[in-house]
């Protein structure tokens, strides 16, 4: 290896990213990414439109009233109306749900007689709806409870790692995740396939410019750039998210160089398949995202996938960054977990793979 | 010194160049003539290494078959691929481009020598701009002397001026010629340019994928003078061309000195190819004196004019050359006439009205004929769908559709490629039937941009002999651009831009009464140099 043609190549894209300004893509890319989603997604369900039809009007009515006025989960209102006309409110997206405490509610209930509680929810979005019901349930045990109805048991229950059960702890890590895997991919495809959209790639081709040479000149930069990434998420996500950090630095930041090195394999591939920066960039978002997303346990946990859906899940490599981001966000085991050394190793592996395979690909010449 | 043996060239399911077998002393510059898809650049590949091929390339007893073994060669090689500067970063300075080519080269820095590249080039003083702001004689400029940093032992260059102004072009030879002199390198140089054929010391002939004929540029214009008359005529066993004819059988002419352009016209009629004859009927059309006329029309983009207020005038039945290099402002022009750019200075008036607003082209649309650059043909559909479908656009009925598709198939000859499909089919097949979409709805004035680039010189001969007839028959002006100088010989009369700017208006009788004996390669850089 000719150490001053990689410095040549590293100084020449260097000045290149900096001039054609693709470095604010390489900053701002992820940080709008873990920003604007760390915003916008919310698995808990809070000011949900409620509307209550108490038509019992005794002391136990109004007390459930209160319970449910009182939490940021209900907005509620008490309307005087028909069933159908509160239905009519679901179907004009003005409520989310109501709530129908019927006649003789408390009486019934007092004599244990089946006392019953009609709640309709707007199931367009089912997981909001499961929410809901469950809310709706937790209100109306406690509110029993408190008056001394005699519920037959009782559940203790306790959150461990994320006892708030704040979403920004379980979303942040896993955003982190993603855009650490779809961002280096795009930029590592495009500095290569833009040499070959323009024609510079001949200087390559054409030259005694070896092609080990050529992959750490084209590979090095978005590696470099996105290691600072690492730190910058980390600061947004301590910072502006408030999510703990309870393990290891040097975990989360070992684990997430690898990650980098990973997605940058990925994007040495897409580079050697196109030869466009419109396709390369397409294809790059289209295989990183949907793993990033769905299969990385953000949105559904790996352990509740099946069959396909399973497998799918522990090929990509994802999975094993976000378990490891979890821990050192979250629960602290680091490498006294046997099940965090063995998927840092895997971590490795799929690397080491990628730059492997890529760079046997990788041909210098024309297709 | 460079040995070829046999080398074939084969991309997915076409052959590039089949069995190129030649040989090469250092201190030559071979030369490859031939059209586009003609095998010069496949050639070129496989000789870079950048190309799989079949068969032996040797150089300085270097033996390689593929692009790895390649690898040993690369150190004295450069290779300057086609297209304007395409080996340049638009972001870095021309002093950054000679710092990056000589650390990758792994050549030490030699200030005398660098210093004597620039100011070849013209660039010394230009060290500090990016290269994405110079223009594309000074790309190719910059590009060709990067190559040379390395002092190449072999040097390849695809078609380094192609598109490039006549002056640029010069220079680009001078540079060349220079060089191989005093480091006694090997070239091998494409071009698409007959006159620079002359320069070179041996020559390879490429047709259809093969190499037609070989030799120095005098032996194979002798070759061929047994078959050169005098003149133009009209008949199937004969090309004409450049005012010269061509036959295999004896003509009752006058002999001529034959051009090198002949080699190929004799080679088409030896394989039996016959000439296509052409004849129209006579049309009478009524029409202003003056069908184009601009004043001052001037296109800016952001702080680049790229037209400066230029005047042009299109007389009834005349064929205008609008000539320039790349980037000179041709295309823009056009496309200002025809309403797809906006006009940001200046008037149009087109077939006598005043053109302010989209309607004022309205009811135009039928009287224009437009055929763009790279003829903008539907890859996805054949040849007959493509043309039903432009049929189509023009409202005609599919009676007449069928009857103008069976006319314009069997006069210009693509009767046979109907159901193919254009990328499948030679340029100049494309040519023809583009031509023939922009004829559908029986235009008064067409306005041809770029249709010769690339195309090789037989269907070039046949294409302007298209265009005189339908001006004479059919009485339709012809707007046509070009960066083949010499092409401006078929025009009525011609317009030079040079940067946007108008250098030459005048008729091309005139232009040769002005200046006797000149080609008009050579007159067109005396009005550049601003000497005439």
């Amino acid at each position: 290896m000719k150490l001053g043609v990689v410095k040549a190549y590293l100084k020449k894209e260097f000045i290149d990213l900096w001039r054609s300004k693709m470095i604010v893509m390489v900053y701002l890319i992820p940080m709008m990414v873990v920003i604007l989603f760390g915003y916008g997604i919310r698995m808990e369900v809070t000011h949900s439109r409620t509307v209550i039809i108490d038509r019992d009007n005794t002391k136990m009515s109004q007390e459930i009233i209160r319970a449910f006025s009182t939490t940021k989960y209900f907005d509620t209102k008490v309307l005087n109306i028909t069933d159908n006309e509160a239905l009519r409110l679901i179907k004009q997206n003005k409520a989310d749900l109501f709530i129908i405490i019927p006649h003789n509610f408390e009486k019934n209930l007092m004599h244990s007689r089946n006392a019953e509680i009609a709640v309709y929810i707007d199931g367009s979005f089912p997981l909001r709806a499961t929410t809901l019901e469950g809310y709706v349930q937790g209100v109306f045990l406690n509110q029993l409870e408190k008056n001394g109805v005699k519920v037959p048991f009782k559940i203790n229950q306790r959150n461990f790692f994320n006892e708030s059960m704040r979403d920004e702890n379980g979303i942040i890590p896993g955003l982190i995740g993603l855009t650490m895997l779809i961002a280096p991919a795009i930029i590592a495809a495009l500095l290569i396939v833009k040499e070959k959209e323009a024609g510079t790639i001949f200087n390559f081709y054409s030259s005694p410019v070896s092609k080990i040479e050529f992959l750490i000149a084209k590979l090095t930069p978005p590696f470099i750039l996105y290691s600072f990434n690492t730190f910058i998420l980390f600061l947004i996500a301590v910072y502006i998210f408030k999510v703990p950090f309870k393990g290891s630095f040097l975990l989360y930041f070992l684990a997430s160089e690898i990650y980098i090195v990973i997605s940058i394999g990925i994007g040495l591939l897409v580079s050697i398949i196109t030869s466009r920066q419109v396709t390369a960039l397409v294809l790059t978002v289209l295989i990183t995202v949907i793993p990033g997303f769905l299969y990385s346990g953000i949105l559904m946990p790996i352990s509740s996938m099946t069959g396909e859906s399973y497998i799918e899940a522990h090929m990509f490599p994802v999975m094993y960054y976000n378990h490891l981001l979890y821990d050192a966000f979250l629960i602290a085991q680091g490498f006294n977990s046997p099940k965090n050394v063995e998927y840092f190793f895997i971590l490795i592996f799929y690397a080491a793979a990628l730059l492997f395979i890529g760079s046997l690909l990788l041909k210098k010449e024309l297709k | 010194m460079l040995e070829v043996k046999n080398v074939t060239v084969k991309y997915k399911n076409i052959v590039g160049v089949r069995n190129v077998s030649f040989k090469a002393d250092s201190g030559e510059i071979i030369g490859f003539i031939g059209a586009d898809g003609a095998g010069k650049s496949s050639t070129m590949h496989a000789i870079a290494g950048v190309k799989r091929f079949e068969g032996e390339i040797i150089f300085r007893g270097q033996v390689y078959h593929s692009p790895k073994e390649a690898e040993k060669i690369k150190p004295q090689l450069s290779l300057m691929p086609q297209g304007l500067g395409l080996v340049l970063y638009d972001n870095l300075s021309v002093k950054e481009h000679f710092e990056f080519f000589r650390n990758i080269r792994e050549v030490k820095r030699d200030i005398e020598y660098e210093k004597r590249l620039l100011n070849m080039a013209g660039l010394y003083e230009f060290q500090d701009r990016l290269a994405g702001h110079l223009s594309g004689g000074m790309r190719q400029k910059l590009s060709l002397i990067l190559a040379l940093l390395p002092r190449p032992k072999l040097l390849i260059l695809d078609e380094p001026t192609t598109g490039v102004d006549p002056i640029s072009r010069r220079e680009l030879w001078d540079i060349v010629d220079g060089f191989r002199k005093k480091e006694g390198i090997i070239a091998l140089i494409s071009t698409a340019y007959m006159q620079e054929a002359e320069k070179m010391d041996k020559l390879l002939l490429f047709d259809e994928g093969e190499v037609i004929a070989r030799g120095k540029a005098d032996e194979l214009k002798e070759s061929i003078k047994d078959y050169t008359y005098e003149g133009e005529i009209e008949s199937e066993d004969c090309f004409s061309f450049n005012n010269r004819t061509y036959s295999l059988k004896p003509l009752n002419l006058k002999k001529a000195s034959p051009l090198l352009e002949g080699v190929f016209f004799v080679n088409a009629l030896k394989k039996g190819k016959k000439n296509l004859k052409i004849e129209l009927e006579e049309k009478e059309a009524k029409l202003s004196e003056v069908v184009v006329k601009a004043e001052g029309l001037t296109k800016k983009f952001g702080s680049f004019i790229a037209d400066d207020h230029v005047d042009l005038e299109l007389k009834s039945g005349e064929i205008l050359g609008l000539l320039g290099a790349n980037g000179a402002g041709k295309t823009t022009f056009m496309k200002m006439l025809l309403g797809l750019y906006p006009i940001d200075e200046g008037e149009l008036y087109l077939l006598g009205k005043r053109i302010k607003s989209y309607e004022d082209r309205l009811e135009l649309k039928s009287k224009i004929g437009y055929m763009s650059q790279r003829f903008a043909l539907y890859e996805e559909m054949s040849v007959k769908e493509n043309m039903e479908y432009f049929a189509k656009m023009h409202d005609l009925s599919p009676k007449e559709t069928k009857e103008k598709i069976e006319y314009f198939s069997t006069l210009f000859g693509f009767k046979k490629y109907l159901n193919d499909f254009p990328k499948d089919l030679p340029l100049g097949i494309n040519q023809r039937f583009s031509l023939s979409v922009a004829l559908l709805h029986e235009p008064v004035v067409l306005f041809l941009d770029e249709p010769t680039s690339g195309v090789d010189t037989i269907a070039r001969a046949t294409f302007w002999k298209f265009l005189r007839e339908i001006k004479e028959k059919w009485k339709i002006s012809i707007l046509i651009t070009t960066h083949y100088m010499s092409e401006a010989e078929y025009c009525d009369r011609v317009v030079v831009l040079k940067r946007g700017k108008k250098i030459v208006d005048d008729e091309v009788k005139k232009l040769h009464e002005k200046f006797p004996g000149l080609s008009f390669e050579e007159i067109f850089i005396k009005y550049y140099e601003g000497s005439a």
